[in-house]
């Protein structure tokens, strides 16, 4: 059987799983802002240590932490390479025809390395450490006051819960199609892009009107149950802010602040 | 005592892709009274999920008028109320759950009328206990067999405050352990909680076990009865697509060729009792 589990939450129960959503949410915003400040070894190097400490008291795997800079690998080392080897500046370390590394460039791509990486890093951290139904809710609190400029915050919220409702139960039968065509004598493997994507046309026509039939029966039995829309709606678990999550930003405003003083601040040395 | 569902000359027209008109209901006048369990047979196509989906005013009446608890399902204002008081378990199991935890799942029906969380935690508790699912509070609904998706559904409508529930061929997907358990959990929220049941099946076993079963056929109520009043019309019952129950078809046909068996068998039990 399929074994889905649905985005990447690492569940468990450290201070920062318990973290309220929406406090993890916009700390992280706080945090990738504190990244964009950093220009300073000392800077990069106090991000770094940060990142440490926080995958530490939340109990993840380093290594897991770590893999989430993979799907953005190829990018990191093309940033780096490109800075490196068209390197602009006068402080030339060596030249050789057009290829022309600057101790500027050295330092451009390393920095711009360092960002992608922590940037995917602390964001990754969000997700291993809420489920996407948690995240979803702390969307939707912190989309509500804009629903006054007309930002369908409910609307959102609901349909990315329906989303992580229906994505297991698609997979299942997406993997129930394939079979049944396969033992048909159905080939999915080979080809080039255009046979590869005929191939999947018989497919994607049933698990299309399957989907659309399931849309229309959850339609009926959400209106059957009461359902209106978020004008009026109660829900089970309320979010609330407890002291943990107001130490979490101070922690998060004090690296701003950190990061800032670095920058901007009278140099130490 | 007034009835908890009544319908008075309930016509249904449906107009299809083509624009024929298709009518699904007939001229349908029945009364369901409080604590009583009900099941509803019929062919397919008979108009059985029509009739259900107007229990709860997700259709409304081309004539005549159906009402819940008293309330016309034609008046707007009684929408809500309506749809709180009946509750509706559909066939398929995963379409009809929304949450990817059942006990958010249980909780959405409340959520949506606006009970307070303190009160809601205590329902959705309250009626995973009824359905024996508590134990699955924090489970992914994709991970439960059809069985319990459709307990967590009937648990769905008990949260809602539900005090009749219409359930369209609940076990028409399930495994007949799932078939058990669903039966077994209505004629328990039957017995003690005293909820209106209305059954609609093609399983005549299971028709069996209600305190009234009505037969339709092309959008009428063609008759109705106790178990054994219907299922000894075992040549009728035929004439409309339907199978009796193999004790009523065998003690029927027993009779044909001049046995002398006593009226109304219907069970297996009844059937080797009358033999013996
Ligand atoms: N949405 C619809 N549009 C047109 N005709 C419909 C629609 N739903 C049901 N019908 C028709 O109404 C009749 C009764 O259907 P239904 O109530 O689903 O019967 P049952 O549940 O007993 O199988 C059938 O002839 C069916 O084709
Ligand atoms: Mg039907």
């Amino acid at each position: 059987m399929l074994d889905i589990t649905l985005g990447q939450y690492y569940p468990g129960n450290s201070f920062i799983h318990r973290l309220d959503p929406r406090t993890k949410i916009l700390s992280t915003l706080l945090l990738i802002i504190a990244v964009f400040l950093a220009n300073t070894a000392v800077g990069y190097a106090a991000l770094c240590a940060m990142v440490l400490f926080i995958i530490l008291i939340s109990g993840l795997p380093f290594m897991l932490v770590l893999k989430s800079v993979k799907p953005l690998l190829f990018i990191i080392v093309l940033t780096l390479v490109l800075h490196v080897v068209m390197g602009q500046g006068e402080h030339v370390l060596y030249q050789w025809k057009f290829i022309r590394v600057t101790e500027e460039g050295l330092r451009l791509g390393v920095q711009m390395a360092m960002r992608l990486i922590l940037l995917l890093m602390i964001s990754s951290i969000l997700t291993f450490t809420t489920s996407p139904i948690v995240l979803t809710d702390g969307i939707e609190a912190l989309l509500s006051p804009f629903r006054v400029i007309g930002v369908p915050a409910h609307e959102l919220a609901m349909m990315m819960t329906i989303a992580l409702r229906f994505i297991p139960t698609l997979m299942e039968e997406t993997d129930r199609i394939i079979k049944a065509q396969t033992a048909r004598g159905a080939d999915f493997s080979g080809g080039n892009l255009l046979v590869r994507a005929k191939n999947m046309l018989p497919i994607l026509v049933p698990l299309f009107i399957s989907a659309f039939r399931r849309a229309d029966d959850l339609a009926v039995a959400m209106e059957a149950r009461c359902y209106r829309g978020g004008e009026g709606r109660t829900r089970m678990h309320q979010l609330a802010y407890r002291s943990g999550d107001v130490m979490a930003f101070v922690f998060a405003f004090a690296m701003i602040g950190l990061l800032a003083f670095l920058r901007w601040g009278p140099k130490l040395v | 005592m007034e009835p908890v569902i009544e319908t008075q000359g309930l016509k249904h027209v449906y107009i299809d892709a083509d624009n024929n008109q298709v009518t699904a209901l007939d001229g349908i006048g029945m009364q369901i009274q409080p604590g009583e369990f009900v099941a509803v047979i019929g062919a397919n196509g008979s108009g059985k999920s029509t009739l259900a989906r107007h229990f709860n005013a997700l259709l409304l009446p081309t004539e005549g008028s159906v009402k819940v608890h008293g309330l016309d399902t034609l008046d707007e204002n009684n929408l809500w109320r309506i749809r709180q008081d009946t509750g509706m378990v559909f066939q398929n199991p995963d379409n009809q759950i929304v949450a990817a935890i059942v006990e958010e799942d249980v909780a959405f029906g409340p959520e949506n009328i606006g009970v307070p969380t303190e009160e809601l935690k205590k329902r959705v508790e309250d009626a995973l206990r009824a359905v024996d699912m508590l134990d699955y509070r924090e489970h992914a609904p994709h991970l439960l067999s059809g069985g319990q998706k459709q307990r967590v559904a009937i648990a769905g409508t008990l949260a809602l405050g539900s005090k009749c529930i219409v359930l369209d061929e609940p076990t028409a997907m399930l495994d007949p352990k799932g078939r058990k358990e669903i039966l077994n959990t209505m004629k328990k929220l039957n017995r003690e909680q005293h909820i209106t049941v209305v059954y609609i099946t093609h399983f005549m076993t299971e028709a069996l076990l209600a305190d009234r079963v009505i037969v339709m056929s092309k959008g009428k109520i063609e008759f109705q009865g106790t178990p054994k009043e219907v299922f000894s019309r075992v040549d009728e019952l035929e004439k409309l697509g339907l199978e009796a129950p193999l004790a009523a078809k065998v003690a029927f046909e027993l009779r044909k060729s001049g046995a002398k068996l006593p009226p109304g068998i219907i069970t297996n039990e009844e059937l080797a009792a009358a033999l013996a």
